[in-house]
């Protein structure tokens, strides 16, 4: 094939420009890490690339951010996958401009399970996206040498959500595991 | 406004005991009230959107850049997908009506896109004007002035806090430090206090509360617990207050916790800031804690306040500046597009408000123009288009009442055609089946009608008609009539009578032609009509009539002397028997000649006295075929070479006949047949069946040498004869016995050779 060196260049460009583009708008991604232990599936994740400016301003203004997490655990079908059980983690921060701290939350199904201030950033940065060993179910419920996954999807509010189609995608994270008893 | 016509309805008779079918219901579109409904909910809505858009900054954020700016994206997207809907469902129509080549399409078409065009262009024109301005001023909101000015005002009111709280905290450590030797345990806490007042008393803080450790109890695991020793606190705190915050920040710094400060609101009546000191003995063991606490007053807490949360409104409105900018990006389109799509739905309703009265009006007057007079348009409206259909009405009843009375000119002048109609059939059956020709003529000298009759008379067949009368009469045998019409034109009405013979199958056909002119009451020639009548057999009677008194007058005047003239013949050969034999021989011989002769005469004066005395025929029905039979018999074994056969035709009826005069023709004729062909020969007598005509025919035919045409007429006349011997008598009193039997008897050739009678009876 023949390609004009003009032409060569210019696709050089692009792509030099859609790295870059990558590189600068990194989407969030959930890492999940399941284990079981004690009887538990537990479940522990981290959500990277979340805490972008976007959201550090959100919460330096004051508004209340919130991050919802709904953690299934889903057993493999041929047609269907069967939630075995399933989870929602809250996480919320605000953030008081005259005090200069903030006030975070966690809670699980809808109920309170902390609260605590601080004046740490990268603490309300730890505390909004990572979340350690998280119970999920018991074992017991769990078919020996059944292959099984973890499915998290995080929503964060407010949305920035521009004019028009404000409906966006959930943040989705995934990990397989087969349970070996 | 354009005219609201319901629809097209044909007056119906108020009789009618059917009851009356509900009307059908109305249309959305057709209904004004549904209609006007419509846009004030429509407006409602529309107010509601703008008081929610205007309030969204004291909704949440979820509520802002969830509900708010998802259901306007909903709202926008539904009224795009409609107004698609819409455009596309009009412009299919369209285009089918178009294809159909419907009334109006073509005008419906250009008014749609007229008004679409009118309002999309602005409306999309204004939009992207409106939504450019839109996000500049909303990028406009926030500018480096004001950004600047709320975010040092934020810095001041958090730096003062944060220095408030620095101090409170350097307090409480240095009472902490000073409480360090001081036996917590004591239950004399004067001392404490003492040392406690003068930060009070100084304003250094505004309360001072302090704990001691309580050991632990002899379980293992417990945790060390702080008791309440002593609080010192001035006077200007607020009500309210609690201990609340202090133990929990007491207790946190007790546990080794960064948070060793904290702020608490008393809502209106200000802010506490707390902070606590550990209090260590000198072997740096915890024996204590101490929380300091200074109140910020109302005042100030409020403006602090103020200031940080107008620094936060401002950086909210810029966090959410793409939802919010959204939100009124979207209201707008919301707003357009009710704009694009009522003006569409408007448009499309209007043309059809216009061109549909229209649309009735035409099909109305198609309608009308089929004859069905009694459509009537129903009008709603008192505009222009009220009175075209009123107009339209008044229109359609007159037309009605002009028909009903061109039906009943017509149904009379049908009537009158009947009638006419059934004289003009009645005379033409006459004229058909009548013996007189009628021929007219109009007044171009053109032939309009010709009977059978005349057909028959003059040889003329029904194509002529049509043709020229001098034309048609231009015939060399015809030309008699022509020069009649000539001269009945120039009498002008008068009747001008003229007998013609004309020669047909070598006879003299004698015919009696009267033409006359037609006359319109004006006078003006309207034509002519020519009335011919076929006067041969009267002629044949008169001079049959004629000679039956020339023969009277003969036998009358003959045989009176032949009786003495044979007397004296036979006298003067008696007289002169005994005279010498010359003389006798003379004598015989004259007076037998004489007296031949006259008998001769005699019986030529009996014949023309039967002739002129011929009785009436007395006739009773008979049995033809059995009379022929029966005459023909007396033939046979008489003439070895003549063969005669009788043909019967079936189904023949008993005819009403003069045996004796009818066996006499047959033998006239079959005499004069076997006469004709000199005793030798083949003859044929047949009967034939004419039932529509309810006539008989005996046909007596020879293969004779034949008669000449010429010769044919004058076979019926009196003396006339072919032969050498006879009178000349016998087809004359034929004729004579046939046409006293209401007959006719015509001769012609036969074929392939001879001569051939034919006999017309009446049965």
């Amino acid at each position: 094939m023949n390609v004009q060196p003009r032409t060569l260049h210019l696709l050089r460009v692009f792509a030099v420009a859609s790295v870059l583009v990558a590189i600068v708008h990194a989407e969030p991604d959930i890492a999940v890490t399941p284990i079981a232990r004690d009887g538990q599936v537990l479940v522990t994740f981290d959500m990277t690339d979340a805490f972008g400016p976007d959201v550090r301003d959100a919460i330096q203004s004051g508004l209340p951010t919130t991050f919802s997490y709904e953690v299934e655990l889903r057993r493999v079908s041929a047609l269907f996958d069967r939630t075995i059980a399933q989870v929602t983690m809250t996480a919320s921060v605000r953030f008081d401009n005259l005090t200069r701290r903030y006030q975070m939350s966690r809670s699980i199904d809808g109920r309170v399970e902390d609260a605590r201030p601080t004046e740490d950033q990268e603490a309300v940065r730890a505390w909004m996206t990572h979340f350690e060993r998280i119970p999920l179910s018991a074992t017991a419920a769990l078919e020996a040498n059944g292959e099984y996954y973890v499915r998290v999807r995080a929503h964060t509010r407010p949305r920035n959500a521009w004019f028009f189609w404000p409906w966006g995608g959930a943040i989705l994270g995934h990990a397989n595991f087969t349970f070996i008893q | 406004m354009a005219a609201t016509v319901t629809s097209i309805t044909p007056r119906r008779s108020a009789t009618t005991a059917a009851p009356t079918p509900e009307p059908p219901r109305r249309p959305f579109r057709d209904n004004p009230r549904l209609i006007l409904a419509g846009i004030a909910i429509l407006l409602v809505v529309l107010i509601a959107l703008v008081a929610i858009a205007n309030g969204t900054s004291r909704f949440s954020p979820d509520f802002l850049s969830e509900f708010v700016l998802y259901a306007l994206s909903a709202a926008d997207l539904t009224m795009l997908a409609a107004l698609v809907f819409v455009l596309a469902r009009n412009i299919v129509k369209l285009i089918v009506e178009r294809r159909k080549a419907l009334p109006f399409a073509r005008f419906r078409a250009k008014l749609v896109l007229l008004l679409l065009g009118m309002t999309f262009v602005p409306a999309v024109l204004v939009l992207i004007v409106g939504s450019e301005l839109m996000i500049q001023s909303v990028d406009r909101w926030f500018n480096a002035p004001m950004d600047e000015i709320l975010t040092s005002a934020n810095k001041i009111a958090g730096d003062y806090y944060a220095e408030r709280q620095l101090l409170v905290s350097d307090h409480a450590n240095r009472i902490a430090r000073a409480l360090s030797s001081v036996d917590l345990g004591n239950r004399d806490v004067r001392p404490i206090r003492d040392l406690l007042a003068p930060n009070v008393t100084l304003q250094r803080v505004q309360m001072i509360e302090v704990y001691r450790v309580v050991p632990p109890q002899a379980q293992r695991g417990s945790l060390p617990t702080l008791e309440p020793v002593v609080d010192v606190a001035a006077p200007a705190l607020p009500p309210g207050y609690s201990r609340a915050a202090a133990d929990r920040l007491a207790a946190q710094a007790l546990s080794g916790a960064r948070e060793t400060r904290s702020v608490e609101t008393l809502g209106n009546s200000g802010d506490l800031l707390h902070a606590a000191a550990v209090i260590r003995a000198k072997d740096g063991r915890a024996t204590g804690a101490v929380v300091a606490t200074d109140y910020l007053t109302g005042d100030l807490a409020a403006r602090s306040r103020r200031m940080t949360q107008a620094f936060e409104n401002y950086n909210q409105l810029r966090v959410l500046k793409r939802p919010l900018a959204g939100v009124y990006l979207s209201f707008f389109l919301m707003v357009t597009l009710l704009i694009l799509v009522g003006s569409t739905w408007m448009g499309l309703y209007m043309t059809k408000r216009i061109t549909r009265p229209v649309q009735m009006l035409a099909a109305a007057a198609r309608e009308i123009g089929a004859g069905r007079l009694d459509q009537r348009l129903e009008p709603q409206s008192n505009d222009e288009f009220g009175s075209l259909v009123e107009a339209f009405n008044v229109m359609a009843s007159e037309l009605a009442t002009s028909r009903r009375k061109v039906e009943r000119s017509t149904i009379e002048l049908e009537r009158k055609h009947v009638e006419v109609e059934g004289r003009r059939r009645y005379i033409e059956t006459i004229l058909e089946r009548i013996t007189t020709g009628v021929v007219s003529l109009d007044a171009a000298g053109m032939i309009t009608t010709i009977n059978s009759a005349a057909g028959r008379l003059l040889s003329l067949d029904r194509r002529i008609v049509g043709q020229p009368a001098m034309a048609v009469f231009d015939r060399a045998d015809l030309q008699p009539i022509a020069k009649l019409l000539t001269s009945g034109g120039r009498t002008k009405g008068e009747p001008s009578a003229q007998e013609i013979a004309i020669p047909r199958e070598g006879q003299e056909l004698h015919l009696a032609v009267v033409a006359t002119s037609l006359l319109a009451e004006s006078g003006a020639s309207e034509g002519a009509v020519l009335v011919l009548d076929d006067v041969t057999p009267l002629i044949r009677a008169q001079k049959v009539a004629a000679w039956r008194e020339v023969a009277r007058r003969l036998a009358h005047e003959i045989k009176n002397p032949l009786t003495p003239i044979q007397l004296s013949a036979e006298r003067l050969r008696r007289h002169f028997s005994t005279a010498p034999p010359p003389a006798k021989a003379l004598v015989d011989e004259c007076t037998v000649t004489i007296v031949g002769e006259v008998e001769s005469l005699k019986g030529l004066v009996d014949e023309f006295s039967q002739f002129a005395r011929m009785p009436s025929p007395r006739t009773i029905p008979t049995d033809l075929a059995q009379l022929i039979t029966d005459t023909i018999s007396l033939y046979r074994g008489i003439f070895s070479d003549v063969r005669i056969d009788q043909r019967f035709a079936p189904g023949i009826p008993l005819v009403r006949l003069d045996a004796e005069q009818i066996k006499r023709v047959i033998i006239n004729l079959v005499d004069n047949a076997i006469e004709a062909m000199e005793r030798r020969g083949h003859i044929v007598v047949e009967t034939q069946l004419d039932p529509s005509n309810s006539l008989v025919r005996v046909v007596v035919a020879d293969d004779g040498p034949g008669i000449p045409p010429a010769e044919r007429e004058k076979l019926f006349l009196p003396y006339y004869s072919t032969k050498r011997r006879g009178s000349g008598l016998g087809l004359a009193i034929v004729r004579r016995i046939i046409a006293e039997h209401g007959g006719s008897i015509e001769v012609g050739n036969n074929a392939p050779r001879g001569t051939r009678f034919t006999i017309e009876l009446p049965c």
